[in-house]
């Protein structure tokens, strides 16, 4: 049984993985989950070790105390990571929603976004490939790779994303109201509580609203809107806002 | 044994029975509850209504109290009985766990369900004649464990102790924080 010795060892589908344990099942559980995933052995053949055995397996494994790098490559399988900063507005909508829901387990998806394929134009420019094809099928060619090659994405989209709503909180404000408590919903009156519903049913399609007001209720423009760069749109509704226009 | 308002109770853990010793353990660690009243639910479940103890002055009580407690030191070096017949069947045991078991031990300790003692050496008490599917059963696990209930609770101590201080000695270095 081959046990890693560092995370660059783990692949990115281990680490998926590894965040899928359940956690509530125990300890005993999470280890000999762990050790099946990262020596890729069936976990009957972990469960029918000595304790013993296992407390010496988990030993070796110290390093996996402490998180994989906080870096990532900027050019894998022969694409390129696209940069922040140049973001469209579709493509940094689906990373907030991977990133909100579970950005560990989506940690493929987040890739398949970010990586593309390059060429250069007739001017020598390169030029990176639209976001016109489905990142859930490119996420697959990144579940091999270590997980060092890609984990500091992680921290790095969520620092972007944190400047990002600093830089146009004034766009942003009531996105992230606090669910009521039963107790506190009970405190309501039957206004309140119909002023509540549709404030959290607006920020559950505040993309959606957004995108529908930006192409003036004209679905057939949305795509246009949703492949403009990021911070332009931004900027625009900035303007609109302050302007009242 | 100890007799208390003329009737003789357990308090030994060679009196006692498994069932009977997880449910004055389960009494024990209830700290919701006082301890007077905790020993008058103990005094209860073995048969003593509350209602006896009602004009007790409490230092009586306290006698009492001292009196059955006096008995239950757990035998520290007793040693393992490691052969059970139950229901015509024999059933082996050895002071060793593997994963598949402490997982198993884990998960009942962790729902503290009624009867976690029985159903920890229902995982630890094997059958020969039987494969390691079915020896891991809920139900046939469910079984044993229902006819452990039954026996002495000094079977069970040497057992208790010995998945406290594995589980004690590996749990200080166990990694659950890996990919937080």
């Amino acid at each position: 049984m081959y046990l890693p010795k560092q995370w660059s060892e783990v692949t990115l589908e281990q680490f998926i993985e590894i965040a899928e344990i359940d956690k509530e099942l125990g300890a005993y559980h999470y280890n000999s989950e762990i050790l099946s995933i990262i020596t890729d052995e069936p976990p009957e053949s972990i469960e029918d070790m000595d304790i013993d055995e296992l407390k010496g397996y988990i030993d070796e494994c110290k390093w996996a105390l402490s998180q994989p790098s906080n870096k990532y490559k900027s050019e894998l399988l022969g694409m390129k990571a696209k940069p922040f900063s140049k973001l469209c507005l579709y493509e940094y909508i689906d990373l907030d929603y991977y990133f909100t829901t579970n950005y560990i387990k989506n940690l493929a998806n987040i890739c398949g976004i970010l990586y593309r394929q390059s060429k250069v134009n007739e001017w020598g420019e390169e030029v990176l490939e639209p976001y016109e094809y489905d990142c859930t099928i490119r996420a697959e060619k990144f579940l091999d790779l270590p997980i060092t090659d890609v984990y500091g994405i992680i921290n790095e989209f969520l620092k972007f994303r944190e400047n990002f709503v600093k830089v146009y909180q004034n766009l942003f404000q009531g996105d992230e109201l606090p669910e009521l408590t039963a107790e506190e919903k009970a405190e309501l009156t039957p206004e309140e509580l119909k002023d509540e519903e549709d404030t959290k049913k607006d920020s559950k399609w505040s993309w959606e609203r957004m995108i529908y007001g930006l192409c003036n209720n004209d679905l057939t423009k949305s795509d246009k809107i949703g492949g403009l760069p990021l911070t332009y749109v931004f900027n625009m509704m900035g303007m609109k806002k302050e302007l009242d226009i | 044994m100890v007799t208390i308002l003329g009737r003789e109770i357990p308090n030994k853990i060679e009196e006692l029975t498994i069932e009977q010793f997880e449910a004055i353990t389960d009494i024990n660690n209830n700290k919701e509850i006082d301890p007077v009243d905790r020993h008058l639910q103990i005094f209860e479940y073995l048969g003593i209504p509350e209602k006896e103890f009602f004009d007790f002055d409490i230092s009586e009580f306290i006698e009492i109290v001292k009196e059955f407690n006096s008995a239950q030191d757990p035998l520290a070096n007793q040693e393992a009985v490691t052969t059970l017949e139950l229901d015509g069947f024999t059933y082996t045991a050895e002071l060793k766990l593997t994963v598949r078991e402490t997982k198993l031990i884990e998960k009942i300790a962790i729902h503290k369900q009624k009867g976690y003692i029985s159903d920890m050496m229902a995982v630890m008490f094997k059958a020969d004649h039987l494969t390691k599917a079915e020896h891991y059963a809920e139900a046939h696990l469910k079984l044993k464990s229902k006819h452990i209930r039954k026996l002495k609770a000094e079977i069970c101590i040497p057992y208790i102790m010995f998945v406290a201080n594995k589980v004690k000695n590996q749990v200080e270095d166990v990694p659950t924080e890996a990919v937080e």
